[in-house]
């Protein structure tokens, strides 16, 4: 049997995906179903005054139109913050009240897509309006929670002021960060049908079984009365995670008007109805002594939160895991505004924080008169900073050398603005890239025919990332089957237990339940032939057979296919179940998880830290009279413990750099500040970058192995390359120009500004 | 969107006679009026689809002109290697435009007549909107943010910007517009076309009810050799110009006897630098003057919080293109 892991594997569902036959959510249509339209506020602060639904109700096609006073049954949840699973805490059409720009106020129904469009533009609505402010304030921001432990919101060790009067230099900086939306190719969507008590959604969705969970106990239905269905996902990048109100109001109108509803929001509305990444401002104190070694950090990440959530994405828990250092304070505050709440958006922390922490870094470099490289290197530790506990394995500077190498990082001009091409300014940049290793609980049940074919099914998702492929892989190599011959079934609520997709845990952890539940299927056909009279297994004692490659093996050399072992058996096919849980993971975490919830161990546990490394190296272009900011050429090298899939995992870390690429220099939401509103709810305008943007992009994969994280020893890498990517654009900027950005996207309008 | 009524003309007279009704509008590449439908910034009760004329499609190069029909594509007359040959600059800026499948889709005369990019012009959710909603006030200046708008040709009551690229080379390098109306043929200075917003930002061009862009011509001159577009913009492609120049130098040894700037990215029409014109022609082009001459086109600027750096931006992007078209000339 060919080795499946750690090899080039195209994904199994491509060809589905390239021709039109791999169904999404919103490409079920349930018999008789009717469309849903939103109707949205204007206006950000006060209250709906009235409401005229009559010439709507009159179009052509428009079977009703709800409103919070007629829409009957509409059920809410609590929102993921506040411990619930909801997208937010304060849900739209429940009152009168407005709370942010964009927030539905009427639910329309009609035969038809665009009727129901029409009916919402009919509505007449008349608002009470109030004044919002929809940049925060960082002057009144505050920290929530307290206490000095890894939970807490701030931590002191040492004395940081000390750390700084011992300083050969110091830096104080800080850097901005915008608001941006995700923008997944895939529109939310949401599809309900009622039959009934019976209930079946079909949604796009990270997390089919926080849907489920969250659905049936707003109902007060039992979760077997409640299918939710998300078999393939275009995209969703943290915006599909929560119970979100478009999906509960289409529930709600599919039950009152007593057929099934269809609604795909419009990207307008995608702005508006779902979650964001906030804007934040990222406040550096570092001090180094002349050799480079730290001597202070101080991180004060202040992220702008809704005012009916605490929307806390705790990036100074990362940056204090990256350098040693003798006197670390950091500290997490947030500070309102009048938005819907924010969420979390790929890598919702570090690719704010790294932006800052990596660019304070480099401006510490120059001070320094030291290569940027070398400063990473002389702050390397293998111990966590704060917790003292050793990384469980931490290739951060194999990773430097490594891009150092491919890049030509040597051949760099040592001044600033020393390097030009034409009309261009040139230079080069380089910044850490990290992730935690979050190991959630999950499960898998695996089912082996004789003949050769396995089936592994489990409440995952793949959200484009390739999961499909990498569970057929793990079971493929295990039972000893073509990568063809295992059938992966997912995004069902009815499946075994898998966590949301987030956090970059789906391929460790649920690849483990897999790997598990194999495991155990190994056993349980051990034991049959072992006890059987007759092959070449019979009469051994069966917890001495071993798997290995899909063959078992006894102590003696004896050795059978598990396909051939498994046709042997009166059955001839077997199932089993496989239950991954870290030995780190509390019982708590345990049964968040269960309900709905994102519970996982790490990436510091009481003995080790689980994080995964890279290193990425940006060659920027300025030009002299267009003041264009290009990035000819963008490097990145990585190690995440075993590679289970080289080509899949090849694209996410690209994508992720591309991801970061867009952060650097393209990606904002713009706002309109008297009127609170978001100013350019469209792909034409909000930028991301195009395939011209990206020109020489090179991936490398470096070997690491980590014993400690998972049985297969993977790290996730769904969010890894988009880290670090902006600092190091931005540090490529300043050395190409003298002009330090110090807030993403770095635009022409900055250059010329600065 | 709003239901409406749809007709293909076949004739040019039946075209117009359509177009003049009540609530009509001509439709063609439909990548400008589909796009603001959908948005529900335009409601028309008929769409005039003129794109089964199939007379105005063609374009020419000749000696002594250059000839477009209102429906040739953008993309095949970027693509021609006469016009490449004759006017570079018309070619780059037709590229440099929005993605390929637009492109393809678009027509030279919906092109320049385009509307604006202005954010509270394309959202109706914004209450104030001149252009939109006449004597309804204007976003953008009560507070809004103003980093893509008009620091050349605004008003009190609009500062929305022209976006596009391709007017840029017309109106440098005096082009005219044929039309077909109710009344008549008639022929326009493409300069003329376009209004500046002044207190009726809702009327932008001298089109009467009806009227008809049938072709876009334009003198051949020795400037259009040697010219270049060159557009500041925050990615590489699919994006407006942060600031853009079309410009064609005529060279009489060191002296400058012919120079043509068109700008784009800054103003509320497309919009021709006569002043940085005039202070090139009769002297020599080298760094300061391209500079000076970059300067000049700004003078009259008047620039607002957030569009401030169109200023400078403008100035090197004049002195940039100018500078690209004399390299290529060759000489000092």
């Amino acid at each position: 049997m060919a080795q499946t892991i750690n090899t080039e594997v195209t994904r199994v569902d491509a060809r589905r995906k390239v021709t039109g036959t791999a169904s999404y959510a919103a490409d079920s249509i349930p018999a008789g179903m009717l469309h849903g339209a939103l109707a949205c506020t204007a206006v950000a602060m006060g209250r709906i005054a009235g409401i005229d639904t009559a010439r709507a109700e009159a179009e052509p096609g428009v079977v009703a139109v709800f409103t919070h006073e007629t829409l009957p049954d509409y059920k809410t949840v609590k929102g993921f913050y506040a411990g619930g699973p909801g997208s937010a805490s304060f849900w739209p059409m429940e009152g009168t009240e407005i709370r942010y720009a964009g927030q539905p106020f009427a639910y329309v129904v009609a035969e038809t897509a665009a009727a129901a469009r029409r009916g919402a533009d009919l509505i007449a609505v008349r608002y009470e309006e109030d004044a919002a402010q929809i940049h925060m304030d960082p002057g009144e921001s505050f920290i929530i929670g307290a206490g000095e432990d890894s939970e807490g919101m701030t931590l002191t060790k040492g004395d940081i002021e000390a750390g700084l009067g011992a300083a050969a230099q110091t830096v104080e900086a800080t850097y901005r960060t915008p608001f941006q939306h995700h923008n997944p190719m895939e529109m939310f969507a949401a599809t309900a049908e009622w039959r009934g008590e019976q209930l079946t959604v079909w949604m796009p969705s990270q997390s089919v079984r926080t849907l489920r969970g969250g659905i049936a106990k707003a109902y007060g239905l039992p979760e077997t009365s409640v299918r939710v269905l998300s078999p393939f996902v275009g995209g969703a990048f943290g915006s599909k995670a929560g119970v979100t109100p478009y999906a509960m109001l289409t529930i709600a109108a599919a039950r009152a008007v007593g057929a099934p509803v269809r609604l795909i929001v419009t990207r307008p509305q995608m702005y508006t109805v779902a979650t964001f990444r906030p804007e934040t401002e990222q406040k550096f104190r570092l001090g180094a002594d002349a050799d480079g070694k730290l001597t202070a950090f101080e991180h004060v990440e202040i992220a702008q939160t809704s005012r009916f959530d605490d929307v806390v994405n705790p990036g100074t828990h990362m940056t204090r895991s990256m350098y040693a250092c003798p006197n670390i304070h950091t500290e997490q505050r947030l500070a309102r505004s009048d938005t819907n709440s924010g969420g979390f958006m790929r890598a919702p922390n570090e690719m704010q924080t790294f932006f800052g922490l990596e660019s304070a870094m480099d401006e510490l470099a120059w001070k320094l008169g030291m290569d940027p490289v070398e400063l990473r290197r002389v702050n390397d530790t293998n111990r966590h900073p704060v917790k003292d506990v050793p990384f469980s394995s931490r290739s951060l500077m194999e990773s430097y050398d490594a891009v150092s190498r491919s890049f030509g990082w040597a051949d760099r001009g040592r001044e600033v603005g020393s390097m030009t091409d034409g009309d261009w300014l040139v230079g080069y940049g380089c910044a850490t890239a990290t992730y935690p290793t979050n190991m959630s609980p999950s499960s898998a049940r695996v089912r082996m025919q004789g003949s050769g074919h396995a089936y592994v099914e489990l409440a995952a998702h793949d959200v484009g990332t390739g999961s499909y492929t990498i569970f057929a892989q793990i079971a493929a190599a295990q039972l000893g089957l073509p990568v063809e011959a295992v059938d992966v079934v997912m995004g069902e609520a009815d499946l075994p237990l898998a966590p949301i997709a987030g956090g970059s845990t789906t391929a460790a952890s649920s690849g483990s339940a897999v790997h598990i539940a194999c495991t155990n299927i190994a056993r349980g056909v051990a034991e049959k032939v072992a006890a059987q009279k007759d092959g070449p297994l019979a009469g051994l004692d069966p917890a001495q057979i071993t798997l290995e490659n899909g063959v078992l093996k006894g102590p003696g050399g004896e050795s059978q296919s598990l396909a051939e072992a498994l046709a042997s058996t009166p059955m001839g096919e077997i199932e089993a179940e496989g239950q991954y849980r870290h030995p780190a993971l509390t019982d708590k975490a345990l049964r968040m998880t269960y309900h709905g919830g994102y519970g996982v161990a790490g990436p510091v546990t009481p003995e080790m830290a689980m994080f995964a490394f890279g290193a990425q190296m940006a060659e920027v272009h300025v030009h002299r009279y267009t003041h264009e900011i290009r990035v000819p050429r963008l490097h990145g090298a990585f190690a995440a413990g075993t590679w289970l899939n080289r080509k899949t995992a090849h694209s996410q870390l690209m994508g992720g750099m591309v991801w970061g690429l867009g952060s650097a220099l393209h990606e904002i939401t713009e706002v309109d500040t008297p009127r609170a509103r978001f100013l350019n709810a469209n792909i034409a305008e909000y930028l991301i970058p195009v395939n011209a943007d990206v020109r020489e992009l090179r991936v490398e994969m470096l070997e690491e192995r980590d014993d400690y994280v998972n049985p297969l020893g993977v790290k996730g890498i769904g969010e890894l390359g988009i880290v670090g990517t902006a600092a190091a654009v931005g540090n490529a900027v300043y050395h190409a120009t003298g002009k330090r950005l110090t807030a993403i996207p770095m635009r022409i309008s900055d250059i010329v500004s600065a | 969107m709003k239901n409406f009524a749809y007709t293909r003309p076949r004739s040019l007279g039946d075209a117009t006679e359509a177009a003049g009704n009540d609530g009509a509008q001509i439709i063609a590449g439909g990548t400008t009026m589909v796009d603001l439908m959908k948005i529900g910034v335009l409601a028309p009760e008929t769409l005039v689809d003129i794109t089964g004329l199939g007379d105005l499609e063609g374009h020419a190069v000749g000696t002594d002109a250059l000839q477009f029909g209102a429906l040739a594509r953008m993309s095949k007359v970027a693509d021609d290697p006469a016009v490449i040959e004759a006017f570079p600059a018309l070619s780059e800026a037709l590229w440099k435009a929005a993605s390929p499948q637009l492109r393809n889709a678009a027509t030279l005369g919906g092109n320049i007549l385009q509307r604006t990019r202005c954010p509270y012009f394309r959202d109706t959710a914004y209450a104030q909107c001149n252009k939109r909603d006449p004597g309804s006030g204007c976003a953008a200046l009560d507070g809004g943010k103003t980093s893509h708008h008009a620091i050349l040709g605004g008003s009190e009551a609009c500062v929305a910007m022209y976006p596009g690229d391709f007017a840029q080379t017309l109106v440098a390098f005096d082009a005219q517009v044929m039309t077909r109306g109710p009344g008549g043929t008639r022929t326009i200075p493409f300069a003329e076309l376009h209004l500046l917003p002044g207190d009726t930002p809702h009327v932008e061009t001298v089109l009467e009810p009806g009227e008809i862009v049938t072709a876009i011509t334009l003198p051949r001159i020795p400037a259009m050799a040697n010219s270049h577009y060159l557009k500041a913009r925050d990615r590489e492609s699919y994006a407006f110009a942060a600031a853009s120049a079309a410009v064609g130098v005529e060279m009489d040894g060191d002296t400058v006897r012919d120079v043509r700037i068109g700008l784009g990215g800054v103003a509320a029409t497309p919009w021709r630098a006569r002043a940085a014109e005039d202070a090139l022609r009769g002297g020599p082009l080298n760094e300061e003057t391209a500079r000076e001459a970059g300067r000049i086109a700004f003078e009259e600027a008047v620039p607002l919080e957030g569009s401030a750096y169109k200023m400078p931006l403008g100035a090197d992007v004049v002195a940039g293109a100018l500078l690209t078209v004399k390299s290529r000339i060759g000489g000092e």
